[in-house]
């Protein structure tokens, strides 16, 4: 009993360092040695620790407990229910909204999809009742695309090879040629070829889209003018009269024979003709001419679905179309005179007619 | 601007609650309880839950800045909101088993460890009071006056009536290892 009260004084000394450099030079040495008087002093220690950790934490309770002693618990608990009650109801209106929102956006949702369910049902329904007309749409565009004839692979070409090519007929004696607009469509520069193989510089004077027609004008001093040998037939031809073409599907002219086959065009396009008449690309923007040398037509494209098949936009289009031209612009009007053709033989007319027949030279 | 200034506000009174400064201590109640209390009544709690729950988390911070590796990463205010969450959360769930506390907007920073950290020392604390109660008197005051009041052997022996410090050492000397006794016995088990 009495070493131990002598060792925890000992201890203590040594903790609060009234030990001489000796004395705890020893000490230590004795802490090093015996490990029970080690622990007695690590256990020492942390009393110590625990005793000053309890005042110090019994002295910041009783701080604490004035401090809050003075505070004024009745009003700051007042306040904190106010707070409290408006922060629940904003919660209980940001609820409310969320709610809201998440039933509107479920309701936009279930609509929207309906709407589109029931749009591409309606779709599908009108597609399937339209694709024949789709696909021949589609397949008059290609055919009509493919009538321009892809002249870049022709080596032999005379001067410059065209990108494309197509086929344009005189309207006017004075250099005014027409040909179909999705020929010249998009070009930089166009050129016009005769049989003689004497190539023009042309520009494009008037366009029009729903026809697919192009009006032309030869813009160079080395073309000479001629009297038209044919006539623009303004009435719309009868139903099985036997007509011909002149086109350029090579770099050759070409004739080809055949009769009006229906009165409407594709789709029921009252203003073209339906004409049984072998095409080929390159034959976009020939004449059509009937027995008597009249300009019928201009072939405009083909139904690939079916053989044999062409298409002409009708004279009397173009003539109206001709007629709505600027003032200024307007070719000469030849074409309303009769036909120097009539009573010819088919060989004398060709004859008459290849020269009016120019192959149009598209570069882009 | 205000964010700095507030921090280095924060560190001032840090600081003074570390030097046991009064002024700093009230400071930092009187600004923080209003929202701790707000919190604890709007979930299930009376004032005087918040009045504990609060002096914990203050508790928490004496410790922690007593420590001297504590360095505040966030405002003392959302610090202390945390801690003060965690405890009354963790109180919640012992009392009525599980109950989250919803999620809410104010800024919150992870306080586990803090008060894990905390638990231990609180347990060190409760032991110590559980022996010193234990120890009956006179020990108990002669271990306060030269202890935690840092009295003098003389002021003691002259209070108590012993003849001199020596005799009042010693009956402290026995005191202690009363105490220490009561202590480690408990302590030890506990652990």
């Amino acid at each position: 009993m009495k070493e131990d009260l002598f060792l925890i004084s000992e201890i203590e000394r040594y903790l609060e360092g009234e030990m001489s450099v000796q004395e705890k030079a020893a000490f230590d040495e004795l802490r090093r040695t015996n490990p029970q008087i080690n622990r007695q002093v690590e256990e020492h220690q942390l009393l110590l620790q625990g005793l000053d950790h309890m005042s110090r934490r019994q002295q910041l309770q009783s701080q604490m407990d004035a401090i809050h002693g003075e505070l004024d618990m009745s009003t700051l608990c007042m306040e904190a229910m106010e707070a409290n009650q408006a922060a629940k109801r904003t919660r209980i209106r940001r609820r409310t909204i969320t709610n809201l929102a998440a039933a509107a956006c479920i309701a936009l949702v279930t609509s929207l999809s309906t709407i589109a369910i029931l749009q591409n049902n309606s779709r599908n329904k009108s597609t399937a009742q339209y694709e024949d007309v789709r696909r021949v749409l589609n397949n008059i565009q290609r055919s009509q695309n493919a009538l321009i004839n892809d002249i870049k692979d022709k080596n032999k070409a005379p001067i410059n090879p065209g990108t494309y090519g197509g086929t344009g007929f005189a309207v006017s004696g004075n250099g005014y040629i027409v040909t179909n607009l999705h020929v010249v469509a998009g070009a930089d520069s166009i050129y016009v070829q005769n049989t003689k193989g004497e190539a023009f510089k042309a520009v494009s004077v008037f366009e029009d889209i729903s026809s697919d027609l192009a009006v032309l004008k030869i813009a160079d001093s080395t073309f000479k003018s001629q009297p038209l040998p044919y006539a623009l037939k303004p009435q719309s031809v009868t139903l099985g009269e036997e007509v011909f073409t002149m086109g350029y599907p090579r770099d050759e002219i070409v004739y080809g024979k055949g009769y009006i086959s229906a009165k409407t065009g594709f789709n029921g396009d009252t203003t073209a003709y339906q004409v049984s008449i072998p095409v080929n690309p390159g034959n976009s923007g020939g004449p059509l001419l009937d027995a008597k040398g009249d300009i019928v037509g201009i072939i405009t494209g083909k139904q690939t679905t079916a053989d044999g098949i062409a298409f002409a936009v009708k004279s009397a289009h173009l003539k109206r179309l001709l007629d709505e031209m600027p003032k200024d612009k307007q070719p000469k009007r030849e074409w309303s005179h009769k036909s120097k053709l009539e009573g010819l033989n088919r060989v004398d007319q060709i004859k008459k007619v290849e020269e009016f027949v120019y192959l149009v030279k598209v570069y882009n | 601007m205000k964010h700095i200034q507030d921090i280095g506000k924060d560190k001032d009174l840090l600081l003074g609650l570390a030097k046991s400064d009064g002024k700093s201590l009230e400071i930092i109640y009187s600004e923080n309880f209003p929202v701790v209390l707000r919190m604890i009544l709007q979930h299930n709690g009376s004032e005087d839950d918040a009045k504990d729950v609060f002096q914990e988390a203050i508790i928490v911070l004496y410790e922690k800045v007593c420590g001297g590796d504590f360095t505040l990463t966030s405002r003392l205010k959302t610090f202390l909101y945390s801690v003060c969450r965690h405890l009354w959360l963790k109180k919640l769930q012992s009392n009525h088993g599980l109950y989250a506390l919803p999620e809410e907007l104010e800024e919150t920073i992870p306080a586990t460890d803090i008060i894990d950290e905390h638990q231990a020392k609180d347990e060190q604390y409760k032991i110590m009071e559980h022996a010193m109660g234990s120890l009956g008197q006179p020990c108990k005051t002669i271990l306060e006056d030269y202890y935690l009041h840092k009295k003098s052997m003389q002021e003691i022996a002259e209070k108590f009536g012993y003849t001199n410090s020596e005799n009042a050492k010693t009956q402290k000397y026995k005191c202690l290892m009363r105490l220490k006794k009561i202590f480690f016995d408990k302590y030890n088990t506990s652990l």
